[in-house]
């Protein structure tokens, strides 16, 4: 169950991802509509993360290849935006919540250019949308997982791009935060923008995404909630192994060599 | 003393000299240091310093003299092989980080070591100076040497200010500086040059062996003290030069002292410091702290005892009675009891101890506390009434007003707590 659209915001094509000898996507081909808030759901292992990561140029792939408003990263790497996952980095480290969010603006200041006082009114804005003004001044080492997770959001609307890509961006928050930040979300994307969220929860999936991406090691469905959120669909994601996928992967593990990579 | 006006009136210009290298230099190697024990890289700077050796020792051959530039570009040379073969080992094996660190500092240091011993009989009259690189003679160095030493410290303090941003964010979040578009490869391969550069720098006044320890220790005896990375640098900087000065020092004073362990000493007694009696993560602070409330928990508890024996209609309690409930702790509630005389919560007569007026109003605030904390573990966690005391005993002396109101608001204003005992209410407030 996988829907194309014409004209996609984003197009993953025939793509396949190995880490060392160990492949972890398989010809995943997908198009995406634009101006939608879309899930992607998957055990875990199933490739998440490195779908995202690849998008976002961070893992070379195997095979395949990846559009962007129908054109490569680096030409539009400034109308994307990226949430990594929230354990990816070291929160004892020395900075406040400004500072983080800042960093946001980085992107458009490109090298050497110190933020000024633009950059300084962009942060605090993303930081009011998220609800985090009173918490500007205060150390990230200080805040709840919750926090943290709304403070790399607003670094994420620091960037003012039209693409977003979130890595859990719920893991470890409260109900109240979560429907919190899906509000956030949906008023997003009626304003235009594309988000695009890896995701664990099905419940909340199915109340919050106007879209959802399945994967387990391949893409299982893609396309309008309504019609992939359906048991079967589910249960081929979750539920059992995909046995002769797994031992494929194993055998090209203890093989040392990997045929995949050219 | 006359050694100590001699040295800090910078009568000699050499002294001068040397005391203005040795600043740039502390500065720049913990400007270094800080984003690389941030980074938690600390040990490579260990491994780079301490593979600097055989560099030394080559340049050192090739020039036939102590030539500062030939021996920086050796050492900068075999520090920056170490760096590479560190990755590359990283990348391509499997052994663990450290292994690939303890077996680089130890094979170059070694190679290092034969060099040297090699050149020491070779009968080059020169070769005198070069023992001075294992500890570091800062002294020692010739005014030409220090212009070099000096020039690279400010290349890294530049270099360093300039990137500021970038490193920042390479330590932080390098994966997200590599999504915006930020070349974290090449920022990490300028990174790695200025650690390095560091490293050589030092290696004349403080020598190789130690070279680490004035990279990381200033930055993590900083951290005690700051949450800030701005303070964070300056303090680093600060603690560098004050033990690379001291150190200096030291060897002025005694001609035979190497520098590089004297700076060494005076940056652990700065951690020591920083460890000891830094404000909050300190540890005398925290003992302080925890003593505070111990003292606070024996007079909460006294209090609470008073006030029960004046439920029970005993308006005094004796001396006696008062120990005979703490068996355990007689100093501790004596002391207490001092204290509330003092401060007039308590009177004092033949009869025994009784509250006074404020006592009775602050012992009620304790003991509603801790009923209204009982009878919220019952209500909203569901625990049974007799497992509620402990916890209540222990929270009574941390509830703050703001939480007592919380609790008052939530519980609406109970009259009676979980074992149907009143909670006591100022008349006001009743």
């Amino acid at each position: 169950m996988i829907t194309q659209v014409s004209q996609p915001v984003l197009e993953v094509h025939d793509l396949t991802v190995s880490y060392e000898q160990h492949p972890v996507l398989w010809n995943v081909d997908l198009s995406l509509p634009a101006g939608k808030l879309i899930g992607i759901l998957g055990p875990n292992g199933a490739g998440k993360s490195t779908l995202i990561k690849s998008i976002m140029g961070l893992i070379t792939p195997t095979s395949g290849y990846i559009k962007i408003f129908d054109k490569a990263l680096p030409e539009v790497r400034s109308r994307i935006s990226y949430v990594p996952q929230r354990e990816s980095v070291d929160w004892n480290f020395p900075a406040s919540v400004l500072d983080v969010v800042v960093m946001g603006t980085y992107g458009k200041l490109g090298l050497f250019r110190r933020p000024g006082k633009k950059e300084i009114q962009v942060a605090q804005d993303a930081l009011e949308q998220v609800g985090m003004t009173a918490f500007a001044g205060r150390q990230i080492a200080e805040l709840s997982g919750g926090q943290q997770q709304r403070v790399f959001i607003a670094r994420a609307l620091a960037q003012q791009a039209d693409l977003y890509l979130m890595d859990e961006p719920f893991a470890g928050v409260d109900m109240a935060t979560e429907t919190a930040i899906f509000q956030l979300l949906q008023d997003m994307t009626a304003a235009g923008k594309t988000v695009l969220v890896v995701h664990h929860d099905i419940h909340s999936a199915m109340n919050f995404f106007d879209w959802v991406i399945m994967l387990n090691l391949h893409l299982v469905a893609s396309g309008p909630k309504e019609q992939v959120m359906t048991e079967e669909l589910l249960r081929k994601t979750y539920g059992g192994k995909l046995n002769l996928l797994t031992q494929v992967t194993d055998l090209i593990r203890k093989q040392d060599f990997n045929p995949l990579k050219r | 003393m006359e050694d100590f006006l001699y040295f800090f009136t910078f009568q000699d210009p050499s002294i001068t000299w040397v005391v203005l290298g040795i600043t740039l230099l502390g500065i720049g190697s913990a400007y270094v240091g800080t984003f690389s024990f941030l980074d938690k890289k600390a040990l490579l700077g260990d491994a780079i310093s301490h593979a600097v050796l055989p560099g030394i020792c080559l340049g050192f051959a090739l020039a036939g003299e102590k030539d500062p530039r030939y021996i920086v570009t050796g050492a900068f040379l075999s520090g920056a092989l170490a760096t590479f073969l560190s990755s590359w080992l990283k990348k391509n094996t499997k052994l663990s980080e450290d292994s690939i660190i303890a077996s680089i500092l130890s094979i170059f240091f070694g190679i290092g070591i034969v060099f040297l011993t090699v050149l020491q009989k070779s009968g080059n009259p020169e070769i005198a100076g070069l023992n001075s690189f294992i500890f570091g003679n800062a002294i020692g160095i010739a005014e030409a040497d220090l212009l070099v030493y000096g020039g690279l410290s400010l290349t890294i303090i530049l270099v360093l200010s300039l990137f500021l941003k970038e490193f920042r964010l390479m330590v932080f979040d390098p994966n997200f500086g590599q999504a915006i578009g930020f070349p974290i490869q090449g920022i990490r391969f300028i990174f790695n040059v200025l650690m390095i550069l560091a490293v050589v720098i030092g290696i004349q006044a403080i020598g190789v062996v130690l070279m680490a320890a004035l990279l990381i220790t200033p930055a993590a005896a900083a951290r005690f003290w700051t949450n800030r990375l701005s303070t964070l640098l300056l303090l680093a900087g600060l603690f560098s030069v004050i033990s690379g000065i001291m150190g200096t020092y030291i060897s002025f004073v005694l001609p035979k002292m190497p520098t590089g362990p004297w700076v060494v000493v005076f940056l652990s007694l700065i951690a020591l410091l920083s460890f000891l009696v830094a404000p909050k993560s300190g540890l005398l602070p925290r003992m302080l702290s925890r003593r505070r409330y111990i003292k606070q928990m024996h007079r909460d508890h006294l209090m609470k005892a008073l006030y029960k024996a004046k439920e029970a209609e005993q308006a005094y309690l004796s001396l006696e009675e008062i120990h005979a409930l703490y068996p355990f702790h007689r100093n501790d509630i004596q002391q207490s009891l001092n204290l509330l005389l003092r401060q007039g919560f308590v009177v004092q007569n033949t009869a025994g101890v009784c509250l006074t007026a404020k006592g009775v109003s602050d012992a009620m605030r304790i003991v509603r506390l801790h009923r209204l904390w009982e009878l919220y573990l019952n209500e909203f966690l569901h625990i049974a009434p007799d497992h509620v005391h402990e916890s209540a005993e222990q929270m009574e002396h941390l509830l703050t007003p703001e939480l007592e109101a919380m609790l008052e608001q939530r519980l609406n204003y109970p009259a009676l707590d979980p074992h149907q005992v009143t909670i006591p209410r100022e008349a006001h407030d009743r």
